[in-house]
């Protein structure tokens, strides 16, 4: 099933977790975001049940985290951001079991893996967030990622 | 003599063909009960294809309840996923207006899980028919709250409150039906629960046919309204 807002479209797997929603807006449960974000979009996709109150970096949502589970995080930038060096790589990454390591968590849990991916795309600004549910488990879980990264499409600007 | 002996050799050959068709039909109900997870050689117990410590969530089948799509109260798109999930899912479709509705919006104050050990999903129709800010008011902020109107169109929802309740690893449909208070509800549940274990348990022993027939042709693809049980067209309903 689809899942299609501020110009973000992907197919999201049967039993997946979607949301899209704007910084400074509302999560899943309107839960407000931090003072001082942006109101650029953010998407959350996870093969778990997204919980109501969460982070836009997936806090809340990594602590009930399994080992098979996955979480992505799509966070768009402002576009003045889409020139700067951070983001200079262009296009989607696609993720690789080789980029994930514990340390690179937004918080860190046991046995946990992630990897942060910067890059624009069509004159927008993104980072990609991907959290796994074991380290151990990467390789497979991170070509059950990579499926859906296939089918997403963003617009351009 | 020689007579005898074809006579005597035709009936072995006729005998090993009924032999070995049983023999693939045996193998055929065993694959079938197989693939819906009854163990028949174990006891009863249900297989567990997982390598983690817990089971994993079987594949749906494409006729597995669909996901529900939609937008949050809040305008965002949302997607919660039902089927080929390890858990189960209630989903309570509820409106803003209706009278019986409005004991089970003031209890999802208090609780927004109702008291459920299972996933609350409440599903009402979309901004077109509903109001987000009307429903804003009603709702727990830290319930699930989806904006619909296909969702209520897929599961075919005749009367409200409905409540239909989901079976994450198999897509299986265990219950639905409509309840003015939670209390009922949670009974509800445990009563389905119930008769799904007593149907299991039936399944497992062989000791309803009826049921044994409704796995061979659920295998086979053959559900309620297939085609192919009506040759001659759908039968319409008697008018009362």
């Amino acid at each position: 099933m689809r899942l299609r807002s501020d110009g973000i479209d992907v197919d999201v797997p049967r039993g997946w977790d979607g949301e899209i929603y704007r910084q400074g807006g509302f999560g899943l449960q309107g839960l407000q975001s931090e003072e001082g974000e942006t109101d650029a979009p953010i998407m959350h996709l996870a093969n778990f049940s997204l919980p109501p109150n969460r982070g836009d970096w997936g806090s809340g949502a990594v602590e009930i985290m399994r080992s098979d589970n996955v979480l992505v995080a799509l966070v768009e930038f402002g576009p003045e951001s889409a020139g700067k060096a951070l983001f200079a790589r262009s296009g989607l990454p696609r993720v690789q079991a080789s980029d994930f390591a514990p340390n690179q968590l937004q918080r860190t849990l046991p046995g946990q893996s992630g990897a942060q991916y910067f890059f624009n795309h069509g004159g927008r600004a993104f980072c990609l967030y991907v959290v796994l549910g074991s380290h151990a488990r990467r390789h497979e879980l991170v070509a059950e990622v990579n499926a859906v990264l296939d089918t997403l499409v963003l617009d351009p600007r | 003599m020689t007579a005898i002996l074809v006579t005597m050799g035709v009936a072995i050959v006729l005998l090993g063909v009924l032999m070995v068709g049983l023999l693939r039909s045996h193998a055929e109900i065993l694959r079938a009960l197989h693939r819906l997870g009854v163990d028949v050689e174990g006891g009863g117990q249900t297989h567990d294809h997982s390598f983690a410590s817990r089971p994993s969530p079987r594949v749906a089948s494409e006729n597995a309840p669909p996901d529900i799509v939609g937008q949050t109260l809040h305008g965002s798109a949302v997607k919660i996923g039902v089927s080929g999930v390890e858990h189960r899912t209630l989903l309570a479709f509820l409106s803003s207006g209706c009278s019986a509705c409005q004991v089970l919006w003031q209890d999802l104050k208090s609780d927004p899980t109702a008291g459920l050990d299972d996933r609350l999903v409440i599903v009402v129709k979309g901004p077109e028919a509903e109001s987000p800010g009307r429903l804003r008011e009603l709702a727990h902020p830290e319930a699930t709250v989806v904006q619909s109107t296909p969702a209520w169109e897929e599961y075919a929802v005749p009367v409200t409150p409905y409540f239909v309740l989901v079976d994450g690893p198999t897509g299986d449909v265990i219950g639905e039906g409509s309840s003015s208070s939670w209390a009922q509800v949670r009974s509800l549940i445990v009563q389905a629960a119930s008769d799904r274990a007593a149907t299991a348990a039936a399944l497992s022993a062989g000791t309803d046919p009826e049921l044994r027939a409704d796995i061979e042709l659920k295998a086979a693809g053959i559900t309620p309204g297939h085609p192919s049980l009506y040759p001659e067209g759908v039968p319409l309903e008697d008018s009362e």
